[in-house]
């Protein structure tokens, strides 16, 4: 028997058997299955209209069918386009218990590995280069065979399934549907990394900072290009913004916070031509005197790394000497390892 | 996560499929939405129906309902994996060690799973159930196979081992399968443009329609899997494991052949050979040693075959339709899928990976309609019948 409900659950079916969609496909989707119903049964009465509100509505209805089971079906803007995005979540855990039905546990490893590597970037750039994103794979505990070309592999799958971002420098930055799914784990895994943007709240991995020492104004690009177009200033320290989130003043987060060349312009020798290729990880703070980020300096390694066994990993890591100087200031995770 | 997608269902069993009393009054209030902040068909409010009172005071009952969303979420979780859900594994996961509830955790998931998502757990036949089947019925195909479908499930010959599918309306199933135009330009404008399209190989495929696997599945390897059943399928259902192996290899699939995997995928590539591993396992087609097909008793042997091409002793194979593709994909699905599969080959899928979704899903749609239709009647020719719906 066809029921009006029966949109709703047709609509859960195609939300089970998509990723993350966006909400102008999600609305198109329940407009669609609105139709599917009416097809089987042209007399049923469906509420259904275009406005804003009964969408909104129709999310709050789908979400109460599927509250018992931890579920929710969330949404986000996407940081890099301003999208709004939309995924079905589990809420249960605060482990990454969402891939697990995709992933090895060498690979899920992997994963939470290069999560802590762009959680802990430096200087608010949440991302990690591809050199030390496959380097990482030594790390992994407990310690697998994965090679780097195996490792290059599943980097590929992680962002072929909206878990990552890879930029054209080959840098690797959160997608929205970690942001999405994941959200309650950073939250809690990475306190004093999170940042969250002035104006929607949310988490922010790519976006803009107010260059105001220690003013900690925040926005993403979306959510800059609103505010700006009613005001001028900081909305914390009245300073002058610039029209464009990219113009100076204004400090990047995110990948841009990495300047091309930069690694070898503030570490001189102690980069080896291939980490600068690779624009391997920027030494920790050398330009924080502009960027007050003190909230970073308390960084440290959230999962553990078992020392002993990465001894004998590091042996080619070339910047080892510039991280060991900047030990007592601030200790990064790659010093912490030896 | 689940898959539910082409999966219908004629007639579900009795207890799962009684359109509950209340069922027809919510159709009636579901016309203003404002009314209905009670919620419904939700996983919560099943209670709702008429025990509730009963539940506040029992509470093994809450420990019920607990287990059943547990259950649920399992079931959500493991059809994303392509596995089939196997009763040990709910009663090792859910249960606990109380697993005298099984009946009582199981049926309120069911009734959970049908009322939020209108999919059901539809334990799979045993093989000698289904080759009971095909041996009695091979001639009256269509209708009588059907019917037969139906008793074999109903009768004890459970597999106790279970896939998520939809219960909703055939004819709900089937316009959800339909190819819709404003589907298809969302999804392709929601192909991500990153700066890094240029040296990336991934090109999700879109069909457009309101369940799509595309984002879920590997579709390359799953085009092999609708190609060898296919083959099976115009091969009149079952096929010599040689002459399945000449077709492969003419397809440019040699039995060391590595097949391409999507980029979703954690590796490349994977052998032929642990492909098809991989598709026993899953249940999708099933390899039986000639004249080993009859008793059923003999399922446990045949588990435990290589899948290496007939072996030193002698022995010859043949391969048939696995229990989970009959009831999950459907003889129809699979000469469609196949039919666009090959119709998007000619039209060049490998060349133009660099272009938009967008260009890529209009290329897809012209012509493309009438060459299916074309191919689909091919496919049912070649079959030596009418193709069978799911079972
Ligand atoms: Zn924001
Ligand atoms: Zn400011």
């Amino acid at each position: 028997m066809v029921s009006s409900d029966d949109v709703q659950r047709l609509f859960l079916q195609a939300i089970l058997s998509r990723g993350i969609l966006s909400g102008k496909l999600a609305q198109t989707l329940w407009e669609k299955c609105v139709q599917a119903v009416k097809a089987a049964e042209p007399d049923i009465s469906v509420p259904y209209s275009q406005t804003k509100d009964a969408w909104d509505a129709f999310v709050v209805k789908v979400n109460k069918s599927i509250d018992n089971l931890d579920l929710e079906f969330r949404h986000l803007h996407d940081e890099t386009t301003g999208r709004e995005m939309y995924a079905l979540v589990n809420r249960k855990g605060d482990e990454i218990a969402q891939m697990a039905t995709d992933y090895t546990p060498a690979e899920i490893a992997y994963f939470k590995a290069i999560i802590e590597l762009i959680m802990l970037a430096p200087r608010e750039s949440f991302s990690v280069s591809s050199f030390a994103a496959l380097r990482e794979v030594s790390a992994i505990k407990p310690k697998t065979n994965m090679s780097k070309t195996q490792a290059e592999n599943v980097l590929g799958s992680f962002v072929a399934k909206g878990w990552l971002l890879r930029s054209k420098r080959g840098r690797y930055s959160l997608a929205t549907r970690a942001l999405l799914e994941l959200g309650p784990y950073l939250k809690s895994t990475y306190p004093d990394e999170i940042v969250e943007c002035t104006i929607c709240m949310e988490i922010m991995t790519h976006g803009v900072a107010c260059h105001t020492n220690n003013c900690k104004v925040r926005m993403h690009f979306h959510c800059f290009t609103t505010y700006r177009r009613r005001h001028k200033a900081c909305p914390t320290c009245r300073a002058d913004w610039p029209e464009s989130a990219n113009e100076k003043p204004l400090v990047p987060v995110g990948e841009a916070a990495v300047k091309d060349g930069e690694d070898a312009k503030h570490s001189g020798r102690e980069k080896s031509a291939e980490d600068s290729d690779e624009e391997d990880e920027a030494p920790m703070d050398e330009s924080q005197g502009t960027q007050p980020r003190t909230q970073r300096s308390q960084r440290t390694r959230k999962t553990k790394v078992n020392v002993d066994e990465s001894m004998d990993m590091d042996d080619d890591d070339e910047e080892e000497p510039v991280k060991k100087e900047k030990k007592s200031s601030q200790p990064s995770r790659r010093s912490s390892r030896k | 996560m689940a898959r539910a997608s082409t999966r219908s269902q004629k007639a579900p069993a009795a207890s799962q499929s009684q359109p509950r009393a209340s069922q027809s009054q919510r159709a009636h209030r579901g016309r203003n939405e404002e009314s209905d902040d009670d919620g419904e068909g939700g996983a919560g409010d099943y209670e709702a129906d008429g025990d509730a009172g009963e539940m506040a005071v029992d509470e093994g009952e809450t420990e019920i309902k607990r287990k059943a969303n547990d259950l649920v979420r399992l079931a959500l979780f493991t059809e994303h994996k392509r596995t089939p859900l196997r009763r040990e594994e709910i009663s090792k996961k859910v249960l606990g060690p109380s697993t005298r509830a099984f009946n009582r955790v199981f049926d309120r998931a069911q009734d959970i799973l049908q009322k939020t998502f209108g999919m059901e757990l539809a334990e799979l036949p045993t093989r000698a159930g289904l080759d009971a089947d095909t041996n009695t019925v091979e001639d009256e195909l269509n209708e009588a196979r059907k019917a037969t479908g139906m008793k074999k499930k109903a009768a004890a010959t459970g597999s106790k081992t279970y896939i998520l599918r939809s219960v909703l309306h055939p004819a709900i199933i089937e316009y959800a399968a339909l190819t819709d135009e404003q589907i298809l330009e969302e999804e392709a404008a929601d192909v991500p443009s990153d700066d890094d399209n240029d040296d990336d190989d991934y090109t999700p495929q879109y069909y457009g329609s309101i369940i799509s696997w595309s984002s879920a599945d590997q579709l390359s390897s799953i085009g092999v899997l609708y190609t060898i059943l296919a083959l099976i399928l115009v091969n009149g259902r079952v096929i010599s494991d040689s002459e399945l192996r000449a077709h492969l290899k003419r397809l440019g699939l040699p039995p060391n052949g590595l097949l391409p995997l999507s980029q979703s995928s954690t590796h490349k590539t994977i052998t032929l050979e642990a492909y098809l591993a991989t598709l026993i396992r899953q249940g999708y087609i099933d390899r039986q040693q000639v004249g080993d097909n009859k008793a059923g008793g003999k399922g446990a042997k045949r588990g435990r075959v290589p899948t290496h091409a007939d072996d030193d002793s002698g022995a010859t194979y043949e391969w048939r339709w696995g229990t989970r593709a009959g009831s999950e994909i459907g003889e129809k699905a699979v000469a469609k899928f196949v039919a666009e599969f090959m119709v998007g080959d000619a039209a060049g899928d490998e060349d133009d990976e660099e272009e938009g979704g967008s260009r890529r899903g209009r290329e897809r749609r012209e012509g493309a309609e009438e060459k299916l239709v074309r191919m689909m009647k091919g496919i049912e020719r070649a079959a030596g019948g009418q193709l069978a719906e799911i079972k």
